[in-house]
Order: structure tokens, then sequence, then C-alpha cells
């Protein structure tokens, strides 16, 4: 039972705490694109400006799927 | 599909680290050595011989250390950073090299476990906010987290707001190049999985293995997008925090 249910609350882990990044990766991506085209010749600098954004949006994500790792295991003793 | 369960649970098990027999090291401290070897090796070979038009490997290490000076040091931190690229440099070297290895089968990366990121970025984290003490003191430091011209009880719940986000900056950094690449090798090995489970599978199903070999395929070229990303990520947000140190007080 508690195997079971650790495998769903990891699944749900990952992929509840995986849509908040996602949309805001979108927003960054298509802000950014938004931007260069309005300015291609800020474009440098305005993709260091997004892989910035862009990894401290990924990371919230990642936390997700370390949670889903932990609990996991939770189960699996 | 029956046995799933178990070839995962044998995948996890060999992605986590554990003692080689009769070797002091684990599985992933010997693809850090290697890593290492490479990346010490792919330098000196490079600056062997040192000329104004510089071809082959020395071409390629000076083109990465190029874009590592444009697009990351003088980007974020401003000409006054040129001093910080043999550190940036390095880290984003070595975690490149890791990452690569990492990608050939049968290899694992030396970032895919969770001691080596917790490593760099406590590294990163001391020597970024040693920079800030070296150069506005002790108590200048702690004094640039307080934001001026705010009412005090406010100032106060910013300032531990920013204390929390600086000690918070070590655990995302590292868990991010660690699950990245753990994650990553994780997919590509349930995507091997699927092949072989199809493959054994009989009649017709055999034919839709080949499905997981395309999505591998596809996988693959991500990682190695991936394991660029990362490591210029790592090193641009090692930039970012030497960059706010050096500046604090100043926003």
């Amino acid at each position: 039972m508690i195997g079971s249910l650790s495998a769903l609350g990891a699944g749900l882990a990952f992929g509840l705490g995986a849509i908040g990044p996602a949309i805001g990766i979108g927003m960054i991506g298509g802000k950014t694109i938004e931007s260069m085209a309005r300015q291609p010749e800020m474009a440098g600098r305005l993709q260091t400006t997004m892989f910035i954004a862009l990894a401290l949006a990924e990371a919230i994500a990642l936390l997700g799927f370390v949670l889903a790792f932990v609990l996991m295991n939770v189960g699996a003793k | 599909m029956s046995g799933l369960g178990e070839k995962v649970n044998e995948l996890l098990f060999e992605l986590g680290s554990h003692k080689i027999p009769g070797l002091p090291l684990t599985n992933y401290m010997f693809f850090l050595l290697i890593a290492f070897v490479l990346t010490l090796v792919f330098f000196l070979v490079a600056s062997r011989r040192l000329s104004m038009v510089p071809k082959g490997i020395g071409n390629v290490a000076e083109m990465g250390l190029e874009f590592i000076r444009d697009n990351v040091v003088v980007d974020v931190m401003g000409p006054e950073g040129k001093g910080f690229l043999p550190f940036i440099g390095t880290i984003f070297f070595f975690i490149l090299f890791n990452n690569l290895i990492g990608l050939i089968p049968g290899f694992k990366p030396g970032t895919g476990t969770m001691g080596t990121t917790v490593t760099w970025a406590l590294v990163v984290f001391i020597v970024y906010n040693a920079i800030g003490i070296r150069k506005h003191g002790a108590w200048g430091y702690l004094k640039s987290f307080y934001p001026p011209g705010v009412v005090w009880p406010l100032a106060v719940f910013v300032m531990i707001l920013e204390l929390i986000s600086h000690f918070i900056r070590p655990l995302t950094l590292s868990v991010r190049l660690f699950a990245n690449m753990f994650a990553g090798h994780v997919i590509l090995g349930i995507f091997s999985i699927f092949t072989v489970l199809l493959f054994q599978a009989p009649g017709v199903a055999k034919v839709m293995g080949l499905l997981p070999i395309a999505m591998q395929i596809v996988m693959y070229a991500f990682e190695l997008f991936v394991a660029f990303i990362q490591a210029y990520v790592f090193a641009i947000l090692t930039a970012v925090y030497i960059g706010g140190a050096l500046h604090a007080g100043e926003h």
C-alpha cells in the first residue's frame, strides 16, 4: 500500500512541480524572441540573460524531480 | 512488457554511486578522474605550441575560452571581471568534459552524482562570498544585504529574504546540474529498456521496438545539447554570483 502510494506521490510531485516552470520557461523563451525581433543588435546580451532566467526557472522543476526519487525510495523501504 | 519494474530498479542501482570492487573509488569518482585527465591533456596539447594563428586542437581551445571570456565573463561582470576568467573557464571546461564523457555508452558523467555537484557549488559559494568580503570588508558586505531608503521593519524582512536566497544558491546550483545529468541518463536507460523488452515480445510487437530507438536518437541529440547548456549555465551563474558580490550594495 505504502509502496504504490509513494509511486503515485512521486509521479504527482514531479508532474505538478513541472507545470509552473514549464509555463515560466515558455514565457521566458517567447519574450526573448519578441525582444530579439524588436532589437536584433541586443540578441547576444538578451540570450545571456535568458539563460540565467531559464536556469532559475528550471531549478524548481528539478527540485520536484529529486523529490520524486526521494519519495520512491520511501516506498521501497 | 513483463520485467519492467526489475529492469528499472536495476538501472537506478547502476546509476547510483557504488564502490568499484578492488579500488578505493566509487564508479563516479573513477569517471571524474577520467574527465580530469582528459581536461588536463586537452589543454596541455592545446597550449604546447602557442602561435598567433592557432591550428587544430589549439584552435578549439581558444574558441572555447574566447566564448567564455566574451559571452560569460565580460557580458556579466564587465571588463573588470576578466581576472576571474581562469576560475570560470576551469569550471566550464571541467563540467563540459564530465558531461560529454557521460554520453559515451557505458560511461557515466562525473557530474551525475550529488557529491560532485555539491562540492563544486560549495566551492563557488565560498569563493564569491570571499570575493565580496575582500572587496567590501566583512561588515560592508553584510550591510549590502540591507536595502537603503526603506522603513526598517520592511528592510529587515527583505534582508532575511536576501540571506535565505543566498544560502539556497549552492543547493539550486548543485541540484540543477546533478538532476539534469541524472535525468538524461535515466531517460536514455528507460528507452533502452523499452527497446529490449519490445524486441523480446512475441509477434508483431517486435516492430514497435523501432519506436524507442528513434526516440533514443532524438534524446541523445538533446542530451548533447544539455551537456553544453548545463556547463554554460553553471559558469554563467558563477559569474553572476561573483559579479553580484563585486557590486554589492550598488543595486
